[in-house]
């Protein structure tokens, strides 16, 4: 995408102009940014000894995936796991631009994290990330998913 | 619920159609007779096909090869309470069990295998579309 930056110090009237040739997820995530509604994470380390109470902002991007265990939800990123206090539908509706997609009842998964995805002998999928986890994409959620990717496809 | 009997009905037509015209090619092909029982019980098995294909939103958190096995075992158990109830009516010979669930395994193996090539061909094709995306985002 072409950038055209012009610093005017008289400017009193800072605005942004935008065209696009469609509405996909990285003009949305710019219109965000200019509207000052960039999406950040906040969380708290998972691990007690780590915490000192304050929540740490995060970028989406740098998020593997979400899980949601024992009534509470955990994003793992490549420097650590942290708790967040949202809900899974929450962070669904959230970080659809950004890559994120149910794959099963208590996961949510950046598509732009996963260094391959691959069945096992059983038949069941799994995501694999760079971290050397792996998520399973569940069956009842396989439409989704397809569904998911193949919008992302036609948008990015 | 609705739905479900819906679709479960139009699997079981379809699975006897295609069951029943099959048969027909082959018998006309090879000059072999059926019988009205032997319809009736082409015609059994499709339900017993469908109904026990229909229930894999059960099995959703065992693996799909576990969930083909118990599915296999089951309409094995069905078969098997059928053939007890066709066996009052007329005689079955042991070798007709046989044949029978030859007849229900050989079809069963090959869609599980064709299932099992699909699976593995689609992960590798989201797979693909997973790369496309990351390297056109950036």
């Amino acid at each position: 995408m072409k950038l055209n930056l012009f610093e005017d110090k008289n400017n009193t009237n800072e605005h942004v102009d935008l065209y696009f040739s469609n509405m996909r997820p990285q003009i949305k995530q710019i219109i965000d940014i200019v509207q000052s509604e960039r999406i950040s994470l906040s969380g708290r380390p998972a691990d007690d000894d780590l915490d000192d109470g304050e929540e740490i902002l995060i970028d989406p991007k740098e998020v593997y995936y979400l899980d949601y265990v024992d009534r509470k939800l955990f994003m793992y990123t490549g420097t650590g796991v942290y708790r967040i206090m949202k809900t899974l539908a929450e962070c669904e509706e959230l970080l659809w631009n950004y890559g994120f997609v149910r794959v099963s009842k208590s996961n949510l998964i950046n598509i732009f994290r996963i260094k391959q995805l691959k069945p096992d002998l059983n038949m069941k999928v799994y995501a694999y990330f760079d971290n050397g986890e792996r998520i399973c994409v569940n069956r009842s959620y396989k439409k989704e998913f397809d569904q998911y990717l193949q919008k992302m496809r036609r948008m990015v | 619920m609705k739905k479900y009997f819906k679709n479960l009905a139009l699997m079981i037509f379809v699975s006897y159609t295609v069951v029943s015209v099959s048969s027909a090619v082959i018998n006309i092909i090879l000059g072999g007779q059926t019988n009205n029982l032997n319809e009736l019980m082409m015609f059994v098995i499709c339900i017993i096909a469908s109904v026990v294909l229909s229930l894999h939103g059960l099995f959703d958190s065992v693996s799909p090869l576990a969930m083909m096995v118990i599915q296999y075992l089951l309409a094995c158990v069905l078969i098997a309470v059928m053939l007890f109830i066709v066996s009052c009516i007329d005689t079955i010979t042991i070798q007709g069990w046989l044949d029978l669930y030859r007849s229900f395994t050989i079809p069963y193996v090959i869609l599980a295998g064709v299932y099992y090539y699909s699976v593995f061909a689609d992960t590798k094709k989201k797979d693909s579309i997973i790369k496309d995306l990351q390297k056109r985002a950036g």
